[in-house]
């Protein structure tokens, strides 16, 4: 898991150009979006985009994206979740 | 024929097409805008040489892509909410039949891709991918 997290984050900083930050930067538990690390409906899309192309995992609708987006920890557990073992 | 005007909120000098030639909803739409003199965004773009400003080009295929949505969208408009990438290969003047083709892309929640490129007699003069945002329905 901690390793999944690390690979969530850079994905996060990587695909969303969040210039000057590193993983360590983000907090597990802080919202991905408003507050937090402030986080648009655009940011949505190209995460759920880059979910799929990083660890083959479809976001299939708003509702599971949306509880998969709350957080760090929530996203990381979600796509642990749906990755094949 | 299909009633533009009945899809989209648009209207006169701002709405860009003429005809919608094909229409799928959710896979492709092929809709069509002449370009003549009386278009009002030639009077000053340029005075001497009128052609067809990029960004316009752009919203023609935002327009088009408007119809690659089922349902009309007069109280429903859809927004454009990100320019991905727009490439302008040649110039667009008055007289040119220009063919605006779309195709949808991936989406997440209200949001959704497009891609479209804008050709005249077969020549490609502008392809372009956007992010169109459906709006709340107005009551």
């Amino acid at each position: 898991m901690p390793e999944l997290k690390q690979q969530v984050k850079e994905m996060i900083i990587q695909r969303l150009k969040l210039e000057g930050m590193t993983p360590a930067d983000i907090d597990d538990a802080a919202p991905l979006f408003g507050e937090g690390l402030g986080l648009d409906s655009i940011d949505a899309l190209e995460l759920v985009l880059a979910i799929e192309q990083t660890f083959g995992v479809k976001i299939e609708d708003e509702a599971s994206g949306m509880k998969a987006f709350r957080n760090v920890e929530a996203l990381t557990a979600f796509i642990a979740e749906k990755t094949p073992a | 024929m299909l009633d533009i005007r009945a899809q989209l909120p648009h209207r006169p000098p701002f709405l860009l097409l003429d005809r919608v030639l094909e229409r799928e909803p959710g896979v492709r739409v092929v809709a069509e805008k002449v370009v003549t003199y009386g278009d009002p965004f030639l009077r000053g773009h340029f005075p001497d040489r009128p052609l067809v400003p990029g960004v316009m080009l752009v919203e023609m295929l935002a327009q088009a892509a408007a119809f690659l949505e089922a349902e009309p969208l007069l109280d429903r408009p859809v927004f454009l909410a990100q320019i991905l990438d727009a490439r302008f290969k040649a110039p667009a003047f008055p007289g040119d039949r220009l063919e605006l083709s779309v195709r949808p892309g991936p989406g997440f929640a209200r949001l959704r891709r497009a891609e479209g490129e804008v050709r005249c007699d077969g020549r490609l003069l502008c392809t372009a991918k956007l992010l169109l945002a459906a709006g709340e329905a107005r009551p």
